[in-house]
């Protein structure tokens, strides 16, 4: 809800009609070029490893060699390993050693006890790379070796050695809705089974890195790759046991994210600026490919078990849901992760009766921690092979069958929360379907060996923060001089583009060319705290902080360029970077002369931007209440063809449709659609991490196959459903996530209808497959 | 020890230890970060160069290996009219996500449209199989590859 001058007020959605008095969008829902594309096709945009200057101190780090012991250090050999600048451990640590996300499990530096193998003892800090690895090889540890678990079922065993104080059972939840017994009594037909899902790795291309330089007397600036700038800033000064202020985090382009670097961004900058501050001279940390994949968060893998039934009518009567999330070594997100498909276990469904128990377990593995989809991908895996499997048993078509379900407007989530407007299932899935020739019928037959299938799949993505948690999120706008315009947000560039996104938010609301708004990198001394990129909300809430910048600084503008024109405030537009008269559209002033104006009548040519979500409700107890403010809705048609000589899957054609609110960028959703499609194909089929007695044997890109160009499908044009959403600009949602939900079961779905065969574990590599075909034959 | 090698049409001289790689040499000693390191492994494609104009990956490539012979980044290829015409597609279609494989992915598009002026689709897609992009899912960066091939040809007189 926005405040106007006047003492009206109005929607976030409402914008366009009710403030700028156009019909049609001059920016938004129009694809652009994006405005960082030239630095980054030219090479010269800048990650964080093309900071780092020759002579920089390089710090790597030691880690532990068990998955769970308790361990003596013994630094004295590898300090005198010459071109060694420090060796630092746990006792070097001048603020807090506790840096666990949502639970206090997570030492920064491991100095009594290790978790998982590749657990971080100590930081060596040397002049160049060889005396460093030659260190980290020379620092003695002794392992007095605990039993260790690798398995959920090994951690739940009653004398299984605790991982952390307090047992291997990290966190639980629970809902209860309706009454899931009397739901079954009342179906036709039920199905139960047991899902697991495996850790994928992000494999984002550019590997973690931070470079931090010492400033002053109590200050240190660190250039690194996250996701959150001021989550970063908080965690490095918690380390160093400074204030915030004595801390500047600048996000470098950063190379690729998924979640990932949200974990790890604080984590990597907070060992580099350590060893800065006590060397007092500028270190960098970077890793390796296969640091960066043994030891680093992952997708949390899970097990659920599933039961579920409907009605003659096709209608699910009830849901009971088990699911078991496997944090590895530390929390980290798993608390929100369990959360979030706890909430979500149903699907996209309307389901009286539900009954939905979590936990997360410790093991003696490589933690989790956010990726894209976060828990919902795995949940929506269960949920949608289950529907799938109803379907089947009452004879019905999957489509038909879904619809007779969807969560539409009125309906009411698995927490009882009342889903009023902003609900684009069903025209998701319509879409899709029809786009795809659903109808025509699903037997596309076999040519030879090779058969093909089709498969849907339905997912819903709550944005933002969870259990009526506030959020919010803030941004700012200064018009220069010479009428061109810096805007700040907290929201990193990933990959994602969602700061572009603010600039046409803005640039439709202040009517100023998109080239003439700068987007400032985040530096947290200068930008204002937009909180996280994740949960989808860098666009949708960073936006909504833009858009109340630009509505604020508009109206100043609109208030100063009627004097200069000599006419009523109504009649002032803005577009194409100057004010007009729409009476008399000759009379104008640049953004350039009304700037000057501004500054020599000491009106404030600068907005700040804050945006905080509506209030709600949640109650802890039952697990019922409004949950997340707003969900993203989609569906996936794909076919797929089996080669059932060798057991490959290839996606041949992937039909993607989601609600989206509104549409910032069409080009940019397709992207996002087209990144989740591919790594969606990659966890349904091919990305397995090996690990063993909780070492991960393949950390590379040659055994752990992601997929490359010659895995690419042909993907439709994807289906934009507009629902928007009332409180945020311009009615847009997050796109990022969702994207990823609906591709896993619509493929797994498709290869069930192409061969019969239903697998309840990912991923369906060919050899699974293969082996599953001949253990059919007769 | 002492190369001597031609870099984006200008003989260089430098010094650097036999096991360097080129990779090191180009982005540590050059100042050429347009090359990217993504996993020193001959993986991922991030670190793509032109060596004598066919592409390697220059993490696989000692310094020593390259005397006498001719080394091209993104940087020497500016102005560059194929190169113009694939980063316009690029841009123009979308096919840049984060960035950090596009300088490895552009050059072994230039190298395929040098070749093969006019490829197809699957062979565009064979061409780049060694560049991994994580974030694209590669649709857009196979049709930038293929708009920037006929806009070349349409160019010609
Ligand atoms: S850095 Fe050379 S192939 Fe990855
Ligand atoms: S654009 Fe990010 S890896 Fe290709």
């Amino acid at each position: 809800m926005i405040e106007l001058w006047d003492g009206a007020s109005m929607e976030y959605d409402k914008i366009l009609e009710n403030l700028l008095g156009r019909d049609d969008y001059l920016v938004v829902g129009h694809s652009v070029v994006r405005t960082d594309a030239l630095e980054k096709a030219l090479g010269r945009a800048r990650f964080t490893a093309d900071y780092i200057p020759k002579g920089t101190a390089v710090v790597k780090v030691v880690r532990s060699s068990q998955p769970h012991a308790r361990i003596k250090v013994d630094v004295k050999a590898a300090l005198g390993v010459p071109g060694v600048l420090a060796v630092l451990t746990a006792a070097d640590v001048p603020g807090h050693n506790q840096i666990g996300y949502a639970l206090p499990d997570q030492p920064f530096l491991n100095g009594e006890k290790v978790h998982y193998i590749g657990d971080p003892i100590a930081l060596v800090c040397a002049e160049k790379e060889y005396a460093a690895a030659e260190a980290v090889d020379a620092v003695e540890v002794e392992y007095d070796p605990l039993p260790a678990s690798f398995t959920l079922d090994a951690a739940l065993q009653p004398d299984a050695e605790p991982i952390h104080e307090g047992g291997n059972v990290a966190v639980t939840t629970r809902i209860r809705k309706g009454d899931a017994e009397r739901g079954f009594s009342a179906a036709e037909v039920e199905v139960e089974d047991t899902y697991e899902t495996p850790y994928q790795e992000h494999m984002y291309l550019e590997p973690e890195a931070a470079y931090a330089v010492p400033e002053g007397a109590g200050k240190v600036t660190v250039v690194g790759t996250m996701q959150s700038p001021f989550l970063v800033r908080e965690k490095v000064a918690h380390v160093l046991g400074w204030n915030l202020s004595q801390v500047r985090i600048i996000q470098a382009l950063t190379g690729g994210a998924f979640g990932g670097k949200d974990d790890m961004g604080p984590l990597v900058c907070a060992k580099a600026a350590l060893a800065a501050v006590k060397l007092g001279r500028p270190a960098a940390l970077v890793f390796d490919r296969d640091e960066s994949v043994a030891y680093t968060p992952k997708r949390f893998p899970a097990r659920i078990r599933y039961r579920s039934g409907a009605d003659g009518e096709g209608r699910i009567t009830a849901v009971e849901v088990d699911i078991t999330v496997d944090c590895g070594a530390y929390a980290n997100r798993a608390p929100f992760w369990l959360w979030r498909m706890t909430a979500h276990a149903a699907g996209p469904y309307e389901v009286e009766n539900a009954s939905v128990d979590g936990r997360a377990v410790y093991t003696n593995k490589v933690f989790g921690g956010s990726f894209r989809g976060f828990g919902d991908v795995a949940i929506h895996f269960a949920a949608e092979s289950q529907v799938d499997r109803l379907a089947e048993e009452l004879g019905m078509d999957p489509v038909e069958f879904r619809l007779r379900n969807v969560l539409r407007p009125g309906s009411r989530t698995t927490c009882d929360q009342l889903l009023d407007h902003s609900v684009g299932m069903e025209e998701c899935l319509r879409g899709a379907a029809e786009a795809a020739g659903w109808k025509r019928g699903r037997e596309l037959g076999r040519k030879g060996s090779r058969v093909r299938g089709v498969g849907v799949g339905c997912a819903y993505h709550g944005i933002s923060t969870s259990r009526s948690t506030p959020d919010w999120s803030a941004a700012s706008l200064i018009l220069n001089q010479d009428g061109s315009f810096t805007y700040r947000t907290g929201i990193c560039e990933l990959g994602q583009g969602s700061p572009v996104g603010h600039a046409k938010i803005v640039a439709e609301i202040i009517g100023a060319p998109l080239s003439s708004i700068r987007i400032e990198v985040p530096d947290t001394d200068s930008t204002p705290n937009a909180k996280p990129t994740h949960g989808s909300r860098g666009l949708m809430l960073g936006g909504t902080a833009a858009a109340d910048a630009a509505l604020k600084l508009r109206q100043r503008m609109i208030s100063v360029a009627a004097e200069m024109l000599g006419c009523p405030e109504a009649d002032v537009d803005l577009r194409e970077g100057r004010a007009f008269n729409r009476q008399d559209p000759s009379e104008e002033v640049s953004f350039a002369e009304l700037a000057e104006e501004l500054y020599v009548r000491g009106v404030s040519p600068a907005a700040y931007g804050f945006y905080t979500s509506p209030r709600r409700f949640y109650d802890p107890e039952t697990g019922l209440g409004v949950n997340y403010s707003v969900y993203t809705f989609a569906a996936s048609v794909v076919e797929v063809e089996v080669d059932t000589e060798t057991g490959q899957v290839d996606v041949v054609k992937v039909w993607p449709a989601m609600d989206v609110g509104r549409a910032i960028d069409p080009l940019m959703i397709e992207g996002q659609i087209h990144g989740a499609v591919s790594q969606g194909i990659g966890f349904t089929l091919m990305e397995r991490l090996v690990v063993e007695d909780g070492l991960v044997l393949n950390p590379n890109f040659k055994d752990y196959v992601v997929p490359s160009a010659l895995d690419t499908p042909e993907v439709a044009e994807t289906i934009i459903v507009e629902e928007p959403y009332r409180h945020s600009a311009f009615g847009a949602k997050g796109v990022g996530e969702p994207a990823i939900i609906s591709i896993v079961p619509a493929i797994a779905n498709a290869i069930h209808n192409a061969t019969g065969l239903r697998f309840n574990t990912l991923p369906i590599t060919a050899e699974r497959l293969y082996a599953a075909l001949r253990r059919r034959k007769p | 020890m002492r190369i001597t090698f031609e870099l984006n049409g200008k003989r260089v001289e430098c010094e650097a230890r036999p096991n360097k790689t080129l990779l090191d040499l180009l982005r540590a000693d050059l100042g050429l970060t347009s090359v990217k390191k993504g996993c020193e492994q001959g993986e991922c494609g991030a670190c793509t160069v032109l060596l004598d104009g066919a592409p390697v990956n220059s993490c696989l490539v000692l310094a020593p290996q390259v005397e006498g012979r001719a080394v091209t980044t993104l940087d020497g290829l500016v102005d560059d009219p194929l190169m113009a015409a694939l980063r316009k597609a690029f841009m123009e279609d979308g096919a840049i996500q984060c960035g950090f494989c596009i300088p490895g992915m552009l050059l072994s598009a230039y190298a395929l449209l040098r070749e093969n002026p006019r490829p197809t689709e699957e062979e565009v897609k064979t061409a780049i199989e060694g560049n991994i992009c994580r974030c694209t899912g590669y649709i857009k960066i196979i049709e930038a590859i293929m708009d920037a091939a006929e806009r070349i040809q349409n160019e010609r007189p």
